[in-house]
């Protein structure tokens, strides 16, 4: 008989809508299929340490509730202002928004835990933003290594980890496969997020979000397409689609969201269980 | 997985029904390796009766495509599939292959 | 099997792309005839300038002629208002911060009208859709047009409308469309491709801005390359001139340097690619 596939876990960047790897979690749990290890970037982070430490999908609703709301967003109107009238000094630790809001949610969630504490084996992505270099976290204070993966660049100010100033994983690879790869994975469900275009553009903010969402959305499908011809692990990409535009503070629409994950994930349930029973 | 052949204007249009993934891919490859031996490098891949790709499939896939090509040949897909559609593009691969809307442009092309 | 088809790709890097010439320059002396032409941004216009078979010095004359300081420094009134009131005078996708009549000028005279169909050998410059993010190959109509698409820094020029759709820069999609050679039936893949300069010290939000759009479109030019070695059936060949100094957008004045070290990083490579066609 054939040793056990190894399966890893991979939520990547993706913002309120990586509240759906809790329903991707609720089907692979239900058909027990056992998980050995899982990676997160950025926004996928979070979700990453949640299922990593075992977290009922409840909790994982509940805490995205407290989490998304605009109020992590303090200190970005007046810095934009200030950014206009030419007050505004910025220097590689700086971001337009007070992280302080955001800090104190994410100690409340995990500020106790550290990455051996937990109940499988996990990773975090961030990037370097001296080098653009992709830095992967496994070791000390996961609140360290979420805050840093969830950096995003000028609005959040970097996150420094054992002497390296880090920003959001999704700038240099906002689905990292390999990670699970290199862990020795046979099979990965891989849980992205392609962000969606805008149909206008009524201001400069527009713009700025698109031209974000093409960078995003072609590195994300540069790095799927690299990982999987380069490794022999079978992938399974898991994408939710969502009826409408989900925004970054629709905390209502979470449980929808979580809905829509579960659907993605059973929608390939048939493919990975054939491969699963061929092993 | 079901494989037809037949030849339109000196090009062989393969068509495949069923899915593409590490049980099946080897029998494409070994279908594809045979018409390249036999001097069929202009091949069009009719994808309509596919339903599924796997990552494995996928690379399978594009071994046999770079046989062709190393041949002086190409491998040319239509026929594809919203589901299979969305893999490929996901993989890359919709930006290195010839994608057509249906088999007569895909044979078309290689005149 | 045939002759190899050899291709010639040449990514974003505004002047530093003039390499491609010194690359041509020893080509031509080594009799290695390219086949196809790709470029996107800085590099479509040099890959526009070969595919039409302009000599080197034809070559640099052009854009000495087409690309100096002064495509850029008139702002646009429009932007202005746009950026002040866009409640009033709509903002929409055309928005760019500089006026881009005197740009669109400099291509039409620099390239003669010429169009692809007066190319020698095939030509391919990428874009990328403001609307759907995708790489786009154009390859018809008016060679100024398409580098002009291609060269649609975002925020600085307006995206470009052809065809009906609006374009910009295409190093966005990818720095270095090694895949278009790829897909067009191409052996050798002969890529002449630059990474965005990292920040020394990050001083302004600007600064921070540059810093990201470096780190962002160089870790697209990687993983795109790693891509596409794997998907190739034959070789891809890295062409990397190396600067002493920082090549800046416009230090035309550069050019004789930056065509020398093109020379330079070809021949390195000159003797592995004179082995693949023996």
């Amino acid at each position: 008989m054939s040793p056990k596939k190894r399966i890893s876990l991979v939520i990547g960047s993706g913002g309120i809508k990586c509240a759906a790897a809790a329903g991707l979690w609720r089907v692979l749990k239900s058909e027990n299929i056992e998980v050995d290890s899982v990676v997160g970037c950025s926004g996928g982070s979070m979700y990453a340490a949640l299922i990593a430490n075992h977290v009922p999908e409840k909790d994982m609703e509940e805490w995205s509730r407290k989490l998304w709301t605009s109020d992590i967003m303090q200190g970005y109107t007046e810095s934009l202002k200030a950014s206009k009238d030419g007050s505004l000094r910025f220097n590689e630790r700086s971001g337009l928004v007070d992280d302080s809001v955001m800090n104190k949610k994410l100690q409340d969630i995990y500020g106790a835990w550290e990455f051996s504490d937990l109940k499988m084996p996990f990773k975090v992505v961030a990037t370097e933003l001296q080098t653009g270099e992709k830095v992967t976290l496994s070791e000390g204070s996961v609140f360290d290594a979420i805050r840093a993966s969830l950096a995003i660049p000028i609005i959040f100010p970097p996150w420094e980890v054992d002497g390296r100033l880090l920003i959001d994983g999704a700038a240099s690879d906002p689905l990292p496969i390999d990670v699970a790869i290199q862990d020795g994975a046979d099979i990965i469900i891989a849980m992205g997020f392609p962000l969606d275009y805008r149909a206008r553009f009524r201001s400069m903010t527009a713009v700025q979000e698109q031209l974000n969402s093409i960078y995003i959305n072609n590195i994300l499908t540069s790095t799927y397409a690299f990982y999987n011809l380069a490794h022999h692990a079978e992938i399974f990409p898991v994408i939710p689609e969502f009826d409408g535009p989900v925004s970054m503070f629709d905390v209502d629409k979470i449980p929808d969201v979580i809905e829509q994950g579960a659907e993605a994930a059973r929608k390939q349930l048939p493919h990975i269980k054939r491969l699963l029973a061929d092993g | 997985m079901e494989i037809k052949d037949r030849a339109v204007d000196g090009v062989t249009v393969i068509s495949l029904m069923g899915s593409i993934d590490a049980m099946s891919a080897p029998k494409v490859t070994d279908f594809i390796h045979e018409q390249v031996g036999k001097g069929n490098t202009k091949l069009v891949a009719d994808l309509s009766g596919v339903d599924y790709t796997s990552s494995a499939g996928l690379r399978v896939m594009l071994g046999a495509i770079k046989e062709t090509r190393s041949q002086g040949g190409d491998l040319r897909l239509t026929g594809i599939q919203p589901d299979v559609s969305k893999v490929l593009n996901l993989s890359g691969f919709a930006n290195i292959l010839k994608l057509f809307d249906d088999v007569d442009s895909a044979v078309a092309s290689y005149s | 099997m045939g002759k190899p088809r050899i291709a010639l790709v040449i990514g974003s890097g505004s002047v530093k792309c003039a390499a491609a010439l010194g690359l041509m320059k020893v080509f031509e002396r080594e009799k290695i005839n390219v086949d196809m032409v790709v470029g996107c941004s800085g590099g479509s216009i040099y890959a526009s300038l070969i595919a039409l078979g302009w000599s080197v010095e034809r070559a640099t004359d052009a854009t000495l002629k087409m690309w100096t300081r002064e495509v850029t420094a008139k702002r646009s009134n429009r932007a202005i208002l746009q950026l002040a009131l866009p409640w009033i005078f709509k903002f929409d996708e055309s928005f760019g911060l500089i006026d881009d009549r005197l740009i669109n000028r400099r291509l039409r005279d620099g390239f003669e009208g010429a169009s692809f169909a007066d190319t020698k050998i095939p030509l391919f410059v990428t874009a990328t859709d403001l609307y759907n993010g995708e790489q786009t190959v154009l390859s018809k109509g008016l060679v100024a047009d398409a580098v002009r698409a291609s060269i649609s820094i975002p925020y600085i020029f307006p995206p470009h409308k052809m065809n009906g759709r609006f374009y910009v820069d295409g190093y966005q999609s990818d720095p270095l469309p090694i895949g278009v050679a790829i897909r067009e039936g191409a052996d050798i893949i002969v890529a002449m491709g630059f990474e965005s300069p990292y920040q020394e010290h990050v001083t302004s939000l600007m600064r921070y801005n540059f810093q990201i759009s470096s780190v962002t479109s160089n870790n697209l030019l990687k993983t795109n390359y790693a891509f596409h070695n794997l998907a190739h059936h034959s070789e891809i060949i890295p062409i990397l001139p190396e600067f002493e100094h920082p090549i800046k957008l416009f230090d035309t004045d550069k050019l004789p340097y930056v065509i020398e070290e093109g020379e330079r990083a070809t021949e390195q490579q000159i003797p592995f690619i004179k082995s693949l066609l023996a």
